[in-house]
């Protein structure tokens, strides 16, 4: 029996999940493209594609780095996490001090290469393989609560207390991120719900704090933010009232690639609220096709870790799939106004350096970790053509 | 291994909540893009695009010579947003620090004003604070490196608004010459006249508003293009307005005068060279308030009696060697005196003396006997001289002349004689001054013009030609008899003291008693006029000038003592700085050294020297070169000066130094004034286009 020649294809991993990633790519590059003109025009001096450019060459050694991260043996992320965490907390330590001196607490610049990151993007990233890790190793008495919640509560809390002073809205989604992996994890219920309780009525308080004293740092930002959603106040609600301006022009069918005139007055149309430019260009439906895409990505996330070869390799896939579509839908969430603005950016969409590059090695140990449960599938699947 | 059935189901229930989360989602995003579609478009701001005036640059005014006499340089107001919300993290901390710069910047406040200042505003949240007006570019661009403005509109608060001033390099020199043009008041002098040049075409283009309140074009063209304003080219020397203005000042201030005015004019030409006009304060210091030259029109007095011989002349109704009895001074006409001011007459004289030393009473006799039969054919004659109609210039607000006719209700026995000495009569001084300069012209008169020239970014696009307003005003023969008397009024008659032996000066004197205000000639208000109009060199007029001083209070009024030495001054420095009208017979002696010279252009020291006889050694065949006295010849070497080096303009005067350095592409700070000393930029480095170099003078 003649069989095709398949071409040889080097990458590896969930072919869906590749998919799924090189059409949000080119999706990130177009709409971005196209919101960044009047961005632009006032700071590049009419030079349109001055962003576009910068920002191509981000996704494209973005999908370098996740490439290389795929070919990875995916226990090596065990390992990593365990050392990352021990470098995420004093990096976090040290930008919030920092934060002192220059005001621009939330960036840190590595020296040697000279390019600047967000430190929670690291931080995220090294806590949920550090769970992974430690909800992998404690399953056996998993439902204790000195032995595994109070050893898996440490480095969470630590973590998003060392965020929560400069940037609230990721503090609380990565603590979120957290509870729901713990559920997964298979943590005692009890123990979860005790928690979100006592979280509950912290939270209320603090609100209650924060509106009636002026505190330092962010936190006036984020009461104007609450104040905002709370009050809708029609002036600085400014940004939600564009955006269903920019949805209400889009329509069913959208104004098309490159038509939107609504980027000229939705501040943060290529970052925060990309989303809401997206509608405007490719109408509902365009944006119903981009909610599809990441619940694909997710399914496909949930539908392999069903063969996954470990428990670390199923939290570690599931815990950042989890942080990347929770994020997405966030931001699509402020974009429709069914959240309060947060400044989340669109993961794999919205323009932001090199918080892409993070992304992009996050899905690189998900397709890492893909590789090892096909593995095992393809017996199964061999045996299927046969 | 595969996943544990109790982890599965979890996972299931975590994809339905994604699921419904994203359902959410899209019902929200469903709601507003679909179903309330029409609500949120109504939204929109309408107001968003609008069609924005772009100023056009206005044009520059040169002067003959090149100098700027106007231009406009953009200046800013700063104010602050105090209301920015970034402002809230730096305020506090940075303060201290901004006022120190301020007040370094602007020292008229201390460092504790502003602070104070600054603070309140803060407090009182002011979206529009005036921090300072006016200031240049170089402040704003000190200003922006400031803390917390350094942080920009948006975040530091910084409101820059650019606006754009007249500057006039030169100050008072013929500022009301140059004059403004501003919307809502009446333009004035060569900026009104010439406004539709200089403002150029204000262009239109459709700006829409973008986040944060930019406005940005809607697209790359203009819907109207600006044009930038067409640069003008003024008929006046810097230097020579220099002169008469400094030479009108020290004599107003001398005689304490209410007010004067010089008017310099190109013979041939009609060209106005300078023109100043100063009037006394209410702080007795003098300033441009009002141009006179052209807008005061007055009794002329004795200046006038030019016209008046002319007229006899030209009617053949008396020669200059007719002999007139002055009859002690005092001749009866009607029931009034004519007196003469020089006390007991001249005895008999002829009418040649009678101009030159101005007897009143002999000239009033003459015209009244040769006209009093038929008046009007005295006035007609006049008229024949273009007296009693405005000149036309292009300036606004020139005076109107006033020769009354015979038949006019205010005329009486008397008109005709008092006339013929300059009363009963109005003309400004420019149009005394332009009929003088006809006379100059062997009878061709000139129109004055102020412009010469209308250049577009260096392009010459409009050239105005001399325009002759009459070829002949009389006979050649009339020229040939008054030349001779207005050479003599400076030679042996009321302005012997103009007299000088390098060129000779013809012209006449006039004291007219004038009335200031309201109250006619009686009582404390009578004052005197004293001016003097002339040409020089009488052999070949070249200009011709008028100084006209009014109400000198010192006692002295006579028009040679008051106004002759503003003439003699600016006839002096003109002739002293045109070569070409110097006479070639009155060589300096060759006894003395040679002249010492600055540095500067070849052609122009072979020019000069030969004029002046002077040996020249010149050993290279170089366009900048340097001079060097050697006994009593002058030796003329290369300055060294390469392509695309820096030039050496040591030794050179301003505008030679200026001229070079700036066609090498650099930009000339200057300090101090006279001969270039030295130079920052070493001559011979290579040029950096565009960098400033400063040169010191002494």
């Amino acid at each position: 029996m003649s069989t095709m020649k398949i071409p040889k294809i080097y990458a590896k991993g969930d072919r869906t999940i590749w998919i799924v990633v090189i059409i949000l790519s080119v999706i990130s590059v177009l709409a971005v493209y196209s919101a960044t003109g009047s961005l632009a025009y006032s700071k590049q001096g009419g030079d349109t594609e001055h962003y576009m450019i910068k920002h191509l060459g981000l996704v494209v050694t973005g999908l370098f780095l996740m490439y290389f991260t795929h070919l990875a043996n995916y226990k090596i992320f065990s390992r990593i996490g365990q050392l990352a965490i021990w470098v995420a907390f004093p990096l976090l330590a040290i930008t919030l001090l920092g934060g002192k001196v220059n005001d621009a607490s939330r960036w840190i610049t590595v020296p040697l290469i000279n390019v600047s990151f967000q430190t929670s993007d690291f931080a995220k990233l090294a806590l949920i393989m550090y769970l992974a890790r430690l909800l992998s190793r404690k399953q056996d008495n998993i439902k204790d609560f000195k032995e595994s919640f109070i050893p898996l509560m440490i480095p969470i809390g630590l973590t998003c207390i060392l965020i929560l002073p400069e940037n609230f809205s990721t503090a609380a989604i990565l603590f979120v991120t957290c509870l729901i992996i713990l559920f997964i994890g298979r943590v005692n219920l009890k123990h979860l719900f005790m928690l979100v309780a006592i979280g509950i009525i912290g939270f209320v308080l603090f609100i209650i704090v924060a509106l009636n004293f002026d505190l330092p740092g962010r936190i006036g930002t984020w009461k104007a933010r609450i104040e905002n959603f709370r009050s809708g106040d029609s002036e600085s609600n400014y940004q939600s009232e564009q955006a269903k301006i920019a949805i209400a022009n889009g329509g069913i069918f959208g104004k098309g690639p490159g038509n939107s005139s609504q980027r000229n007055f939705l501040p943060q149309s290529y970052s925060d609220f990309i989303f809401a430019f997206i509608i405007e260009e490719y109408g509902f439906l365009g944006a119903t096709f981009l909610m599809f895409l990441y619940l694909i990505l997710f399914f496909r996330v949930i539908k392999m870790v069903r063969y996954s070869p470990q428990a670390f390799a199923t939290f570690l896939a599931i815990g950042i799939s989890l942080m990347l579509v929770f994020q997405a839908f966030i931001n699509m969430a402020v974009a429709v106004n069914l959240f309060p603005v947060t400044g989340q950016a669109l993961p794999l969409i919205s323009m932001g350096g090199t918080s892409i590059w993070f992304t992009s090695i996050s899905i690189g140990i998900i397709l890492c970790v893909s590789r090892f449960c096909v593995k095992e599938e393809q017996g199964e699947e061999v045996a299927e053509n046969e | 291994m595969s996943t544990p059935k109790d982890i599965l189901w979890r996972l299931r229930i975590l994809y339905v909540a994604i699921c419904i989360f994203g359902l959410a989602i899209l019902v929200k995003a469903f709601s507003i893009g679909v179903i309330n579609r029409e609500f949120w478009l109504s939204k929109k701001d309408k107001a968003t695009i609008k069609l924005q005036p772009i100023e056009a640059i206005r044009g520059n005014v040169y002067s003959t010579d090149g100098s700027f006499l106007a231009t406009s340089i953009p200046i800013f107001d700063i104010r602050i947003d105090f209301r920015v919300p970034y402002l809230k993290k730096i305020f506090t901390k940075e303060v201290d620090s901004l006022a120190l710069c301020l007040s370094q910047l602007f020292p008229e406040k201390s460092k504790e004003q502003y602070k104070l200042e600054l603070k309140k505003e803060y407090r009182n949240k002011n979206g529009y604070y005036l921090l300072k007006k006016d200031i240049r570019f170089n402040d704003l661009k000190a200003l922006k490196q400031f803390p917390i403005f350094r942080k920009g509109r948006y975040k530091g608060g910084l409101v820059i608004e650019q606006k754009s001033r007249r500057e006039m390099p030169f100050k008072q020199l013929a500022s009301r010459t140059l004059g403004r043009y501003q919307a809502g008041i009446k333009p004035i002098g060569i900026e009104g006249a010439y406004n539709d040049y200089l403002a150029g075409v204000v262009g239109k283009r459709l700006m829409q508003q973008i986040s944060g309140g930019v406005w940005k074009p809607v697209n790359d063209k203009f819907e109207i293009e600006p044009r930038e304003g067409q640069d003008i080219v003024s008929t006046l020397d810097v230097r020579v307005q220099d002169v008469a203005q400094n030479a009108l000042l020290q004599q107003l201030k001398l005689h304490n005068a209410k007010s004067g005015c010089v008017i310099l004019m190109e013979v041939e030409t009609g060209y106005v060279r300078a023109i100043a006009n100063l009037g006394r304060t209410a702080d007795s210091s003098y300033y441009e308030n009002y141009n006179y030259a052209i807008g005061s029109s007055t009794e002329p007095g004795s200046t006038f009696k030019l016209a008046s011989l002319m007229a006899l002349f030209e009617d053949g109704l008396a020669k200059p060697t007719d002999i007139w009895d002055t009859h002690g001074g005092k001749v009866v006409f009607g029931r009034r005196i004519m007196s003469d001011s020089h006390e007991g007459g001249f005895g008999k004289i002829n009418l040649n003396d009678a101009f030159v030393l101005s007897s009143n009473t002999a000239i009033s006799q003459a015209v009244n006997r040769a006209y009093s039969s038929n008046p009007q054919r005295f006035i007609d004659r006049i008229k024949k001289f273009h007296l009693h109609q405005p000149l036309g210039i292009e300036l606004s607000g020139e005076g109107a002349p006033m020769i009354k006719d015979a038949t006019a209700k205010t005329w009486s026995g008397v008109s005709l004689p008092w006339m013929s000495i300059g009363y009963e009569s109005q003309l400004t001084p420019l149009q005394i001054l332009s009929f003088y300069n006809a006379v100059a012209n062997n009878g061709r008169m000139m129109k004055p013009q102020f412009v010469e020239e209308i250049r577009s970014h260096g392009q010459s696009v409009e050239i105005f030609k001399p325009i002759v307003i009459d070829s002949a005003i009389c006979s050649p023969a009339t020229i040939a008899k008054v030349k001779p008397m207005l050479e003599g009024v400076v030679e042996r008659g009321t302005a012997s003291n103009l007299k000088n032996e390098h060129f000779k000066i013809g012209g006449k004197t006039g004291t007219a008693q004038v009335a200031l205000g309201s109250s006619g000639y009686g009582g404390d208000s009578k004052t005197y006029q004293a001016s003097f109009v002339g040409y020089f060199p009488a052999d070949k007029p070249k200009y011709s000038c008028i100084v006209v001083i009014t109400a000198p209070s010192n006692g002295i009024y006579y028009a040679n003592l008051v106004a002759g030495p503003v003439f003699k001054e600016v006839a002096d420095k003109v002739y002293a700085q045109s070569i070409e009208i110097q006479d070639k017979n009155s060589k300096p002696s060759l006894a003395l050294d040679a002249p010492k010279v600055k540095n500067g252009k070849a052609s122009d020291f072979n020019d000069l020297f030969s004029k002046m006889g002077v040996k020249t050694i010149q050993t290279e065949e170089n366009e900048w070169v340097r001079t060097e006295v050697i006994g009593k010849s002058v030796r003329i070497n290369d300055l060294g000066n390469g392509a695309s080096m820096v030039p050496n303009v040591t030794g050179m005067g301003l505008r030679d130094a200026v001229f070079l350095l700036e066609n090498s592409g650099l930009r000339v700070r200057v300090m101090g004034k006279g001969t270039v000393r030295k130079q920052s930029q070493p001559a011979g480095s290579r040029i950096i286009k565009n960098s400033q170099i400063t040169i010191q003078l002494t």
